[in-house]
């Protein structure tokens, strides 16, 4: 955070000694920084300040004689005199910590914060050496589960604020608040209503006492028996960073870690908590193959490989096709790419499952970091998915931008989303007319605004009018019932207007590396495309591929039409995950050889894979992550994988051996290495830099070879008035995999429904929650009907992620629009 | 579906459209459930939360820390007997005992048939008058154990038209007509002396007066 | 000469020795043949022998897998997990009850740190001092073998050598707060014995003030 006027300071005299202070920073801060250390419970760098809890209380002197004041809620003036350790302030620490632990249990024990919490640790060096306070203390019924995962135990809570601040503040759900008062003052939530946020984990791991824990956690280790490294949240792509914490050889825990840049310490659970999927029963320890009876049997990796190579071998490399890839770390998507587009020779790869946007888009637009789209006085412009739903702590970052540093947020997406009450003002354009929609906006800018993709004209003008500063396009995919293709154009639209840049929003954990490595139809490592790459890349690589390949929604086609002989499915689940759920059934069954590889048997494993790599999960080999803004950063090997699994690149380079090729990759390092000397935008990621930014990352920036999108799609034809269009979009818990098989986070999938806007629904003439029929032109479903003000005429919501994924049976991948049909059932 | 009945919808938003923010209108709104059903219902803060934009939890953690709002069933006659200082001084104590006795509910119990709430609280600023209580948060002054049945009997049998119904508190509060609170009596107006005064006054002896609004 | 007289002088100990009684005993541990002496010398009361795992009298565990005394052992040897109890059927009293307990007395020094350390008193050392073990699983003790039977007693393995009140006095402590953090015995000091088997007696300046707590097992408020 960088302060405007960095030049001015002021003198503060802590202890005696001067130090350098900039105006408006806090007194507690600028002593921590002048190496006085002042105890607190309540303040938190990231949190408004409140003064709750009294412990950092210190002498003040500004001219008017020393007294006690809460330095948490002073700024710094010039000539202040600051005594932290005097006999008052001692005497002070000694009585607050004497009434904080007055009601506070003394069940360290059994505690889970006991032995990392603030409040042992600062009674131990701030605190009185035994209580005057023999009377009974508090008693709650303990503890009381506030959500899924987070547990309450309210006697122990010494009410500093942090959990309430932060889901008002920071996450904007209040559902937890103080309640009753004096001695019976407790945080709560309302009966019946839990404290159901994304991102109660934060609440956890804030509390400075045991009040708040978490489920996951509960009663696993004590903090002396947990090793830690850091590394990156791989769950979404934000690359919120973390430490990984273990014991015995276990995950049993992840923190957030305050990347200024990145995710300020925040995560979503399912970035916290979807780990438990790497512990889980079904992990692959050892590879499969299906054997006679058509059954998935373990065997041994020379076996699991030779039946691979042998499938490898006979194919032609247009008949092969790699699709997926975004879970691995970006030396192993080099790796896998080098073997299919290098040795293999096919271009037939894709990491995105039919569900992001042309790469162009994505790389070859002026590119924008987080810290960029949090401007004070910029505008966001949010024309993707819901950030709330799908990129947690990205969602958090821009509410802050938009509620205490001043940014305007303006909002392009199919309905209403978690940043709607901030926006200030909210475009829902019918589905498939964004780039209508966005053309208009930008006339708006310098002309008259008319009424466009059913949106009227004010609004198109009074959006255009709130235009100012610095432009940052949150780009991504909201709904799946739409192309990417169609957001590209709208990006095109919306990168006339000046000084606009774009910010990703693709959410698929590594997808940004895997783009980056070149797992895409005609790209090659290092933001480059088959030609402009070839020359670069050949003299590294053993062979290229002749010429453009298929993408997924083409590789899966083909496959029915039996053109594909090998099909390698990279850490993906195209039966739940591809936007077209038939298509992705043939695709799989009619594909002469599937090779999977991946951490726990999926849905289309079980239909189709005949051979089953198992690969090292996330905390179980090394590597780096790279975000959606392009910053790369590590990811560490905390604990061995299970049973024989391996790493990823491991895998591509043990087959490339064994058909005969030498990848010449024998660690992440040389990987590294070998990508920075083939990848000129990847120049600066040196293991020096990478080092320096352990905590930050590395940016990896420029368009490379890529040019910017240009427009493609004609006009879209308006639905006849019998049919309704389809928009469907993601939430964050979801019956993927990862959550499938994560404890705490399975069943928390939202159910099916499908949502109206209000004019569609009386027209249905039913009562909310009616059970209705769904009907596009390739599947139907059935679900309860409810009325979504948000969605614009004409428009029908089915979410994607409910159990799975029914939605992908009314999508057909090759439209760029679907109507359906909604009637009674 | 909505708690609020149609009048109270209507002043719910006429209130809110008094603030410049919904949010503001949570205690106003507060009243007017407690007013409307006597006490505050989960169903009552969950419509105040939707019509102030907040969220159920924030309504009620701001209304339940004030005392005066009832987040439980109570009776259609709240006592809240003082036992603060003065009071426990003057036999507040006593007097509650005798309530407790007389309404056969402890302190915080509601009677049998609904009728009373006894609550014991703290000093309710009538010192002078002591022994006090409030019903329906109207003072009666110097109350004496005879005064507290005669004042059950009377409202138990409809002879009590200067109490008003519970919950109606914000409505009392801006109804007071002026000269009636309890110990505003201008000095120069005053009959009799407190009763603190009496009782140091050795000759005059003292009884309890009825104090009476 | 004075060399020779050093010489002998040098031998005086071994001399006396020579003539006091042996301080060996016939010790056999247990596995004496007929009319073979097999004596045992008495261990002293505070002999560090082998870890017990005890019990309060209703039959409940005492450890509660806080995993102190894994923190605090020198050598590394105690592995201990904790896990939720169940409401229905505690394992212990309170939320938490030890799930894994290990000792390696290949590893531990009998330092009785853990014994320190333990909130509840849960982990007392015996007397029993007989490990030789012919494979490293003998030597790691479990829950199942460490934790005290339903009357107190230590189990006995098969190759310990047990004689006449050498299981006695495995517990017994004197305790300042009570485990579970019962309010009722804050500031309370007492000796509190398990079970009724091998409870030590309170020593000096160790008085029993149980009169003024409640007995375990009351209700709480």
């Amino acid at each position: 955070m960088s302060r405007a006027d960095e030049a001015e300071t002021v003198n503060v005299t802590v202890n005696g000694a001067e130090i350098e202070a900039s105006p408006g920073e806090l007194l507690i801060d600028a002593c921590e920084r002048a190496g006085a250390y002042i105890p607190r419970f309540c303040y938190h760098s990231r949190m408004k300040p409140v003064g709750m809890c009294r412990m950092c209380l210190v002498e003040v002197d500004t001219g008017r004689g020393a007294a006690l004041q809460p330095s948490c809620m002073l700024p710094v003036s010039d000539g202040m005199t600051v005594e932290t350790e005097t006999d008052l302030t001692k005497k002070a620490q000694d009585g607050v910590l004497e009434f904080l632990l007055v009601n506070h249990p003394l069940d360290c024990p059994v505690c889970d914060k006991g032995g990392e919490c603030p409040l042992q640790d600062q009674t131990v060096a701030f605190g009185p050496g035994e209580s005057r306070f023999v009377e009974e203390k508090r008693h709650y019924e303990k503890p009381i589960a506030i959500s899924d995962t987070v547990y309450l135990d309210r006697e122990r809570c010494i009410l500093c604020d942090r959990c309430t601040r932060f889901a008002n503040d920071v996450a904007g759900d209040t559902l937890i608040h103080f309640m009753d008062r004096g001695n019976n003052t407790q945080v709560n939530t309302f009966p019946d209503e839990p404290f159901a946020s994304y991102f109660s984990g934060n609440t956890v791991q804030i509390c400075p006492v045991g009040a708040l824990t978490a489920k996951p956690y509960r009663f696993k280790a004590r903090p002396w028996d947990l090793e830690e490294t850091i590394s990156t949240a791989w769950t979404d792509s934000v690359g919120s960073r973390i430490t990984v914490q273990s014991s015995r050889n276990e995950v049993l825990r992840l923190l957030g870690v305050d990347a200024d840049s990145v995710n300020w310490g925040w995560l979503s659970d399912k970035e916290r908590f979807a780990f438990e999927a790497l512990n889980s029963e079904d992990r692959l320890g050892r590879p499969l193959v299906r054997d006679d009876d058509h059954q998935l049997v373990a065997t041994g990796w020379g076996d699991a490989l030779d039946r691979a190579v042998a499938a490898l071998q006979g194919a032609a490399p247009e008949r092969i096709a790699m699709i997926g890839g975004a879970r691995l770390t970006n030396e192993s998507q080099y790796a896998w790419a080098k073997l299919a587009k290098g040795v293999l020779r096919t271009d037939n790869v894709d990491s995105q499952l039919g569900d992001g946007l042309p790469v162009e888009a994505v790389l070859g637009l002026p590119r924008a970091t987080i810290d960029d789209a949090c401007r004070p006085g910029g505008t966001i412009i949010l024309m993707g998915p819901d950030p709330k739903e799908e990129l947690g702590a990205l969602y958090l970052r821009l509410r802050h931008a938009v509620l205490e540093d001043g940014a305007t947020l303006i909002e392009i997406t199919p309905r209403a989303g978690g940043l709607t009450g901030l926006a200030s003002h909210s475009l829902h354009p019918r589905p498939g007319e964004l780039p209508a929609l966005t053309a208009a906006l930008v006339a708006a800018v310098n002309g008259e605004a008319v009424d466009t993709a059913g949106v009227g004209g004010g609004v198109i003008a009074a959006a255009a009018a709130a235009l100012d500063g610095p432009v940052t396009v949150v780009l991504g995919r909201a709904s799946l019932a739409e192309t990417g293709e169609s957001v590209a154009d709208a990006a095109v639209n919306l990168s006339r207007l000046d000084d606009v840049s774009f910010l990703s929003a693709l959410r698929r954990g590594n997808i940004h590396g895997a783009l980056d490595a070149g797992l895409s139809p005609g790209l090659l490592p290092g933001r480059t495309t088959l030609s402009a790459g070839s020359e670069r890349v050949g003299e590294v690589w053993p062979g290229l591929p002749e010429s453009d390949g298929l993408d997924t929604a083409g590789i899966l086609a083909a496959s029915a039409e039996g053109d594909i002989d090998v099909l390698i499915v990279l850490g993906a689940d195209p039966i739940n995950d591809f936007v077209d759920h038939a298509a992705a059934v043939a695709g799989l069954e009619a594909a002469g050889t599937v090779i999977a590889v991946d951490l726990v048997r999926n849905d289309s494993i079980e239909a189709a894979a005949h051979i089953v790599f198992a690969a090292a999960g996330p905390t179980e080999s090394s590597g780096t992550f790279t975000n959606l803004e392009g910053r790369v950063s590590v990811c560490e090997q905390k604990v061995t994988p299970p049973g024989t699994a391996r790493p990823d690149w491991m895998l591509a380079t043990e087959l490339a051996h064994r058909l005969g090729a030498d990848l010449g990759l024998d660690s992440p390092e040389s990987i590294r290495a070998e990508l920075v000397s083939v990848s000129p935008v990847h120049h600066n990621l040196i293991e020096e830099a990478l080092a320096v930014g352990r905590i930050d990352g590395v940016l990896v920036e420029g368009n490379g070879d890529i040019a910017a999108p240009v427009s493609t799609t004609a006009d879209v034809p308006s639905n006849d008035a019998y049919s309704l269009r389809l928009v469907s979009t993601r939430s964050m818990y979801d019956d993927g995999v990862a959550l499938r098989h994560s404890a705490s986070s399975r069943g928390l999938a939202r159910g099916l429904d499908v949502r109206l806007s209000p004019t569609e629904f009386d027209k249905l003439g039913v009562k909310p929650g009616t059970i209705v029929k769904v009907e596009s032109s390739c599947g139907q479903l059935l679900a309860p009907a409810f009325a979504d003000s948000s969605l614009p005429a004409g428009s029908a919501h089915v979410p994607w992620s409910a159990a799975g994924s029914p939605a992908g049976s009314l999508i057909d991948a090759g439209a760029p629009f679907i109507d359906v049909r909604v009637e009674r059932a | 579906m909505s708690f609020f009945d149609t009048a109270n919808l209507a002043t719910a938003h006429e209130i809110i459209s008094r603030y410049p923010k919904p949010k503001s209108a949570t205690i106003p709104l507060l009243h007017l459930a407690q007013q409307q059903h006597g006490w505050v219902s989960d169903d009552a803060m969950r419509e105040i939360a939707q019509l102030t934009g907040t969220t159920p939890a924030e309504v009620k953690g701001t209304g339940s820390f004030y005392e005066m709002f009832k987040f439980h069933p109570v009776g259609k006659y709240m006592v809240n007997v003082c036992t603060n200082l003065s009071c426990q001084i003057l036999g507040g104590e006593e007097l509650l005992a005798h309530a407790e006795e007389t309404l056969g509910v402890k302190a915080g119990g509601t009677t049998a048939d609904g009728m009373f709430t006894l609550e014991d609280v703290e000093c309710i600023a009538a010192c002078t008058e002591a022994p006090c209580l409030q019903v329906n948060y109207r003072y009666k002054l110097r109350v004496g154990n005879d005064d507290f049945d005669q004042m059950i009997d009377d409202i138990r049998n409809g002879r009590a038209d200067d109490l008003p119904e519970h919950g109606t508190l914000a409505l009392v509060r801006q109804a007071i007509p002026a000269g009636t609170g309890a110990g505003i009596t201008a000095p120069e107006n005053a009959r009799e002396a407190p009763v603190w005064m009496a009782r140091n006054d050795v000759a005059e002896g003292s009884d309890d007066k009825d104090g009476g609004a | 000469m004075a060399d020779i007289a050093d010489y002998f002088r040098g031998f005086a100990v071994t001399f006396r020795k020579l003539f006091e009684d042996r301080v060996t005993g016939e010790y056999r541990g247990g596995r004496a043949k007929e009319g073979q002496p097999d004596d045992k010398r008495p261990k002293p009361e505070r002999l560090h022998g082998r870890h017990v795992l005890n019990r309060y009298e209703d039959g409940m565990e005492k450890c509660i897998g806080c995993e102190l005394c894994a923190g605090v052992c020198p050598a590394n040897c105690i592995y201990v997990r904790g896990a939720d109890n169940d409401p229905e059927n505690p394992t212990s009293p309170g939320e938490r009850f030890g799930f894994v307990y290990e000792i390696n007395y290949l590893r531990c020094i009998h330092c009785d740190l853990c014994v320190e350390a333990c909130p509840t008193q849960a982990i007392t050392e015996s007397k029993l001092f007989e490990f030789s073990f012919t494979n490293r699983s003998d030597a790691i003790y479990t829950k199942d073998e460490l934790v005290v039977g339903d009357d107190g007693k230590p189990q006995q393995m098969p190759w310990e050598d047990w004689r006449d009140g050498e299981d006695q006095l495995t517990s017994g402590w004197m305790r300042a707060t009570s485990s579970a953090g019962d309010h009722r015995y804050e500031g309370v000091v007492h000796w509190a014995g398990e079970l009724g088997y091998g409870v030590r007696a309170p020593e000096l300046g160790q008085s029993a003030e149980v009169a003024s707590a409640p007995a375990d097992g009351g209700e709480v408020e």
